[in-house]
């Protein structure tokens, strides 16, 4: 009786698995975070499910404009990553998909908030808090004192050390631009910038480059994303971390199904997983150090702590809309960047 | 190719009957649109096959009723058969082929054109006929079939009226070549051109241009007064100094080489290569580590002298000092051959005409030099306006053209209409110095070889010259050397600066190998992926690169025909034409039907051939000029037709150039960066674009490891495709009869 | 051995231009000629370079196209068959041997496209080599032959295929004075036994004298004579002929009068009879070879009077200058004993039938 349930059993194992060969699951990730790291959630996913995943990587304008392209003939299913706005702008634009996951109680607030936001047509994955890091062998090679508010970097013993992003080309910059318009209002915002543009050595391209500098010992102090510092720090270089003391902005990396994805079920499969502790945990393998969004996902002891950091309300719809952004930037084009240094 | 072979017997046409039958296979039998996977995968014959919309042949897609528009070619696919049973010299023949050639052709492009993935492409189409209400995807391997039958049908017609002396391959390799340069040369350029002047809500105005093109980023003139000046300025100024710097140095290398009793003139040959198979960025880092703020050599300097270090290397400086590095073995390898040609005999001749050394050589061999000179002026000028690596590495506040073009594409502004305007104007300064080369050599004559027997010996340089010379040199020499050092050990370091240990971590994380217990290999290094895809792209685009190149030298040396100098300046204008540039027409172009294969490797192997075959052309052109025509007239006379002697006569005699567009696109393939950053996708990762990556993620120690481990690799592929291509024994050298045209 | 060729089969032109660039403006290399070349002869285009000599060769074999007119071989019109089709080969000046093939390898070449088996192929070029004096040098590269055997090879390579018509276009330039001679008896030996059809190209009117059957004689891309060796150095049609062939003194003479196909010549006080040829009543041209001038003792009827200005003795022959009243006489004697000197006076006159009347 026994052997034959078991043969049974091990027939109905062979028969699911023909089945699901024969279907052949697939499904296309359109993934906007760094390579590594989409690497590994695809691998993940594939791991636990069996499902093929084919992922494209993409900047997230890149894959707004993807997706965008191809909305009467969607080719992706899910797009995972990158930072918020687009993700909303897509909602808006009616681009993608509405889906209540299971997941929702075991998420941070913040990341349901994104979601209802937008109609439920997007979730928050992981955020990460504006800061700033400096190289402490440099800082103490040219005798500066230790910066810890934002307002710190415009003395003028700085000069020369410190190094952000151009808002132009880095969505990181532009968070800053954004995040000092509402921490010091408009003009003092700008008033900032100003000031803060007669201490900068260079606007790098890319919005993670000013702590590279510094991590190499290229630059003293980089205005970015907390966990680009802490990713440095962590790969040893000698680099500290500074929350500043105003307090700053943040940005959440969003994750949305495609409207019209062929491969929907496989989709949401992709969609509640990407939310779990599990899958969320992963990114630490890849030295990703934002806040998962799962609050059982472990976390990197050198990572932020989000709830310790004080926290903006930053207002994702108005600084998130292409009209306010064109507004900013032209004004920062025109008042701050031709400034003498 | 070989299939357009011709054939002695009258009114049997094989190979007309050879292109209607693959006309007809495309139409009836393959997947008219591009199917998802590899058509080789046969997994769209179970997926409806054959009358799914997704993998219908053309046929089927027409006679549904749905995609009516495909019927048409069925006319010019059978119409050629009338033209079977007729003799060549029966002008209904090529009448026939004619008009079902070009208007099946042209129905094609046409219908391409016009029906994208959201229906009619263009307003007045929807005016004229109202809503579609159907669309297609990117022509698959059925449409290029029927369109490669329609293109040889055409050229067959053609010949047999009577053009190029009636030969069939001629006048197929002209069509076929000026299909190929239209569609992945000027195509792609006009359609950049076009996106220019789209704006926003996809309607065109010439002010959205001008908008663009009078941003104070392109032209501002700030850094007169400590500001910044713009990214053309900056790219114009840096291209300029770039290209005499390495026209002066490389005239330095050559010099020593040929003119002087310099002892280590193979040594120095050597170190000039390596340059050039370095990948991008290598050199940019390792001026980081010499020169930057924590640089070895900076920290060295301020710990002597007592200043604090500045970061003088970003920008300008650094950029320079980077691209002299690396274009002067460019500029040497044009001039050496210029050096070598100037013939002694006429320096001689100054000498007996009472000029001494120095005067020889600045009245005598110096002007001779000049089409080489600004040859390699031009070189060094285009390659630092399309470099791409080293600015970004050390450009600091340096803005040059290139990588705005890059940041347009794919930064936080994702402006395309922009990134185009920024393409114009690179390419109008690479243009306008290419115009600029040939107004200053003028018409002048510079021929010194006359093929005739020249004993004479190159004198020696003036002394007043030779000590200068061999100072620059000298100090070029051992600033590579530094540099390569610091290369080598750099890849060994386990985190540069910050832990000097020496390590195989980075060699080990890019490229282990596990084996499972059955002895099974697995790839576990995280550049295994890039690694293959690239040798693989490499190795696929050498050879075509290689072919394309001599193909279309033969016509230009061998054939005459009406538009030939059209057609070589269609050739050579990809040279012209900075990779940034490409790369952006290209992802424009071929994002959309009817052409789409962004994301795919061929779009990557396409790139290489266009970008390197000039090379191939020049080579191949150098070369045949030296064959004496009368060896391929002999072979017609003796009844070879010209693919036949293609073959048999020319080719074993071109090894030489072969070996030289061989190792060219071999060596651009793997190192190139410009064009690929914006054509790769994740499927096809290419090895400098995944360096880039991880020099962006701070992973020097990986970067460099990766980079040497490719100079090495490409070391060996050198090697072998000269064992590949061989030599063909031609006896002594010197007694094949020479012409006396 | 190869057998007597029963393919040689004749070459006609008719009408044919050939023009370079724009048809009415551009460089015309041929223009409006019309030859025919009977089957099993040899016959020579000769002329100045640059007459159109080698272009007339070329539309012949297919390497150029002509823009205006018909080209026969045998009874096929060929005109815009290209080379490859054409039953024609072709023997070049820089002989165009595949320097990376043996020598029985380029001799094979032809073979191998015209569809014979592989052992018929090895069998007739061997007996290709043997025909001109190679055996035993088949597996040579050409590069280590001397000029005279690359030659053969070349002339080899284009006799295996037995064509219908056989080209050589100056084929011997690249060889010494004495090779020349040779090579060009063997060519002509080997076209006469085989009953070949020739067309050969030469720049050269000795040669062209020593081989032909009949001498086409080019220039500015017209005929300007076409006749046996005999008849163009003996009848020259016109002054460039008769200078081009050969040596000639050409004076100015008047003609009298016209009688019966008889012309009554006078120059300075001379008077001749000679044929007419198409010569009008006025002021004509008289051609005279050196050696049919006749040097007599000063004084004599009917001559011309004349001084020797300079005497040449070149070994089997002496060379004169003579100053007359028609102008300097360049003239060859055969008594090297003469007693001649510079400032001799002696009569002029020419041998009997030896002057021609020429067209200007």
């Amino acid at each position: 009786m026994k052997n034959i349930q078991k043969t049974l059993l091990v027939a109905a194992a062979v028969l699911a698995a023909s089945t699901s060969m024969a279907s052949a699951a697939k499904l296309t990730l359109y993934c906007s975070a760094q390579e590594d790291w989409c690497q590994s959630m695809a691998r993940g996913f594939e791991e636990a499910t069996g499902i093929d995943v084919n992922m494209t990587r993409k900047s997230s304008g890149e894959t707004f404009a993807q997706v965008k392209a191809e909305s009467s003939n969607p080719k992706g299913d899910v797009w995972w990553g990158g930072t918020g706005d687009p993700h909303l702008q897509a909602a808006e634009e009616d681009l993608t998909e509405p889906y209540v996951t299971g997941m929702r109680g075991e998420l941070n607030d913040w990341a349901i908030s994104q979601a209802t936001s937008a109609g439920d047509r997007t979730i928050g994955i992981y955020s990460g808090a504006l800061g700033y890091g400096y190289n402490a062998d440099l800082l103490k090679a040219n005798n500066l004192p230790e910066p810890k508010c934002w307002k710190d970097l415009t003395k003028p013993e700085y000069k020369g050390h410190v190094q952000m992003a151009n808002p132009n080309s880095s969505g990181t910059a532009y968070t800053t631009l954004a995040t000092m318009v509402q921490l010091f209002g408009e003009d003092g915002g700008f008033d900032f910038m100003k000031a803060l543009h007669k201490n900068i050595n260079q606007y790098t391209k890319s919005g993670s480059a000013p702590i590279k500098a510094a991590g190499r010992g290229e630059n003293t102090i980089g205005i970015v994303f907390m966990h680009d510092a802490v990713k440095q720090a962590v790969s040893g270089f000698p680099i500290k971390v500074v929350a500043p003391c105003e307090g700053t902005g943040y940005e959440i990396g969003s994750m949305s199904i495609i409207k019209g994805s062929r491969n929907l079920d496989e989709a949401k499969k992709f969609y509640d997983w990407a939310l779990t502790a599990v899958a969320q945990t992963r990114a630490l393998e890849v030295k990703a150090y934002q806040v998962p969004s799962n609050k059982g996902a472990e976390t990197s002891p050198s990572a932020p702590d989000l709830s310790s950091i004080k926290l903006i309300d930053y207002d994702f719809k108005k600084y998130g809309s292409s009209a306010e952004r064109k507004r900013l930037l032209k004004k920062w084009d025109d008042e701050v960047s031709t400034l003498p240094q | 190719m070989q299939a357009i072979a011709e054939t002695k017997t009258g009114s049997a046409h094989p190979t007309l009957l050879l292109w209607l039958v693959v006309g007809w296979a495309g139409f009836f039998i393959l997947p008219w649109y591009g199917v998802e996977d590899s058509v080789f995968t046969f997994g769209w014959l179970f997926e409806g096959y054959p009358l799914d919309d997704d993998v219908a042949p053309g046929f089927f897609q027409g006679i549904s009723g749905k995609k009516g528009w495909l019927l048409p070619h069925l006319i010019f696919l059978i119409g050629p058969i009338f033209a079977l049973n007729r003799p060549r010299s029966d002008p209904l023949h090529a009448k026939i082929l004619i008009i079902c050639g070009a208007l099946g052709f042209g129905w094609l492009i046409a219908q391409g054109f016009s029906i994208g993935i959201r229906g009619w492409n263009f307003g007045w189409q929807e005016n004229l006929f109202g809503p579609l209400g159907d669309r297609q995807f990117g022509m698959g391997t059925g449409a290029m079939l029927v369109a490669s039958a329609f293109l040889f049908i055409l050229t067959q017609g053609v010949a047999a009226r009577g053009a190029v002396n009636g030969d069939i391959f001629v006048v197929g390799a002209i069509g076929f070549v000026i299909t190929i340069v239209a569609i992945f040369v000027f195509y792609p350029i006009f359609n950049m051109l076009t996106s220019a002047f789209v704006t926003q809500d996809n309607s065109y105005s010439i002010s959205v241009f001008f908008e663009k093109f009078t941003d104070r980023r392109l032209w501002g003139l700030g850094c007169l007064q400590g500001g910044r000046c713009g990214a053309a300025w900056n790219s114009l100024v840096l291209a300029i100094l770039v290209g005499m710097t390495t026209t002066v140095l490389g005239l330095a290398f050559a010099l020593v080489v040929t003119r002087t009793g310099f002892r280590f003139k193979r040594g120095l040959r050597a170190l000039t290569v390596l340059p050039i198979i370095t990948p991008p960025f290598v050199i940019g880092l390792a001026i980081i580590l010499l020169f930057g703020l924590s640089g070895n050599v900076t920290r060295f300097v301020a710990d002597i002298i007592g200043i604090a270090p500045t970061r003088w290397v970003y920008g300008m400086p650094g950029v320079l000092i980077a691209q002299i590095l690396a274009f002067t073995p460019i500029a040497f390898l044009v001039l050496i051959g210029v050096v070598e040609g100037v013939s002694p005999s006429m320096e001689e001749a100054a000498q007996t005409l009472r000029a001494n050394r120095w005067e020889t050589f600045r009245t005598v061999s110096l002007p001779l030099m000049r089409p080489g000179l600004a040859n390699a002026f031009l070189l060094g000028f285009i390659e630092s306006m399309a470099d791409f690596g080293n600015p970004l590495v050390l450009g600091g506040n340096f803005d040059v053209l290139s990588t705005e073009i890059f940041f347009a594409i794919v930064g936080a502004q994702y402006d395309q209409g922009r990134a185009a305007v920024l393409a114009l104007v690179l390419l109008a300064f690479t243009l306008g110095a290419f115009w600029a080369q040939r107004f200053w050599l003028g018409k002048k004559s510079y021929t010194t070889m006359t093929g005739k027997g020249d004993s004479g010996v190159h004198p020696l340089l003036p002394k007043g010259l030779a000590i200068p010379v061999y100072a620059i040199v000298g100090i070029w020499t051992v600033f590579t050397i530094t540099i390569y050092t610091m290369i080598v050990y750099g890849s060994f370091v386990e985190l540069w600066g910050v832990r000097n240990d020496l390590t195989f971590k980075h060699y080990i994380t890019a490229f282990s190998i596990d084996f499972t217990q059955e002895g099974v290999r697995k790839y576990t290094g995280s550049a295994w992926d890039s690694f293959w895809t690239t040798l693989q792209i490499a190795a696929i685009s050498a050879p075509l690169t290689a072919a394309v190149g001599l193909v279309t030298a033969y016509l230009l040396t061998r054939q005459n025909f009406a538009g030939k100098n059209s057609f070589e300046f269609g050739t050579m204008l990809s040279f012209a034409i900075p990779g940034t540039v490409i790369g952006v027409s290209y992802i424009l172009a071929f994002n959309v039907p009817p052409l789409e294969i962004t994301g795919t490797g061929v779009i990557l192997v396409v790139s290489f051939i266009f970008r390197n075959m000039p090379v191939g052309v020049r080579a191949g052109i150098a070369s045949m000029s030296q064959l004496d025509k009368s060896l391929d007239e002999s072979s017609l006379t003796l009844g070879a037709n010209s693919w036949q002697t293609f073959l048999n006569v020319i080719l074993p005699l071109l090894k030489p150039a072969i070996l030289a567009a061989l190792v060219y696109s071999f060596v651009r393939a793997m190192t190139a960066i410009s064009a690929v950053i914006f054509l790769v996708s994740a499927e096809y990762n290419m090895a400098t674009s995944y360096i880039i990556g991880r020099v962006e993620n701070n992973d020097y120690g990986l970067a460099i490891a990766y980079s040497t481990s490719l100079i090495i690799v490409m070391l060996a592929a050198v090697g072998l495709l000269q064992l590949l291509v061989g030599r063909t024994n031609i006896g002594r050298r010197h007694s094949r009869p020479s012409s006396k045209n | 051995m190869l057998n007597k060729n029963s393919k040689a089969a004749s070459v006609s032109f008719h009408n044919v231009s050939k023009v370079y660039g724009n048809p009415t403006t551009g460089v015309r290399a041929v223009d409006d000629v019309s030859i025919n070349i009977e089957a099993g002869t040899l016959v020579t285009l000769l002329g100045p370079s640059g007459c159109g000599k080698t272009t007339t060769l070329r539309m012949i074999a297919g390497l150029e196209m002509p823009t205006n007119g018909k080209v026969m071989i045998g009874d096929m019109d060929v005109t815009n068959l290209p080379a490859t089709d054409r039953d024609v080969s072709m023997v070049f000046q820089s002989y165009a041997l595949f320097p990376h093939m043996s020598v029985l390898e380029n001799v094979s070449y032809g073979l191998k496209f015209s569809g014979f088996k592989k052992s018929e192929i090895q069998d007739r070029a061997l007996a290709g080599l043997n025909l001109v004096g190679l055996e035993g040098y088949g597996d040579r590269l050409p590069s280590e032959l001397s000029g005279g055997q690359q030659q053969r090879v070349a002339v080899a390579r284009a006799l295996v295929l037995e064509p219908q018509v056989l080209l050589f276009d100056e084929p011997l330039s690249n060889l010494d004075a004495k090779l020349r001679r040779q090579v060009r008896e063997e060519i002509r030996e080997i076209q006469q036994n085989l009953g070949l059809t020739v067309v050969y190209v030469t720049h050269d009117q000795e040669e062209a004298l020593a081989v032909s059957d009949r001498i086409i004689v080019m220039n500015n891309a017209v005929i300007a004579q076409d006749g046996t060796p005999r008849d163009l150095y003996d009848a020259p049609a016109n002054r460039f002929v008769a200078d081009f062939i050969g040596e000639a003194n050409i004076l100015d003479c008047r003609i009298a009068a016209i009688e019966g196909g008889e012309a009554q010549v006078e120059i300075e006080g001379y008077s001749l009879k000679l044929p007419a040829r198409d010569s009008h009543v006025g002021s004509a041209l008289l051609g005279v070879r050196p050696n049919r001038i006749v040097v007599g003792n000063p004084g004599a009827a009917n001559s011309l009077a004349g001084e020797v200005v300079r005497v040449t003795y070149v070994g089997n022959h002496l060379e004169l200058t003579i100053k007359t009243v028609a102008g300097d006489l360049f003239a060859t004697s055969d008594d090297v004993d003469a007693l001649l000197e510079s400032g001799t006076k002696v009569s002029v006159t020419f041998a009997k039938n030896a002057p021609v009347l020429l067209k200007n």
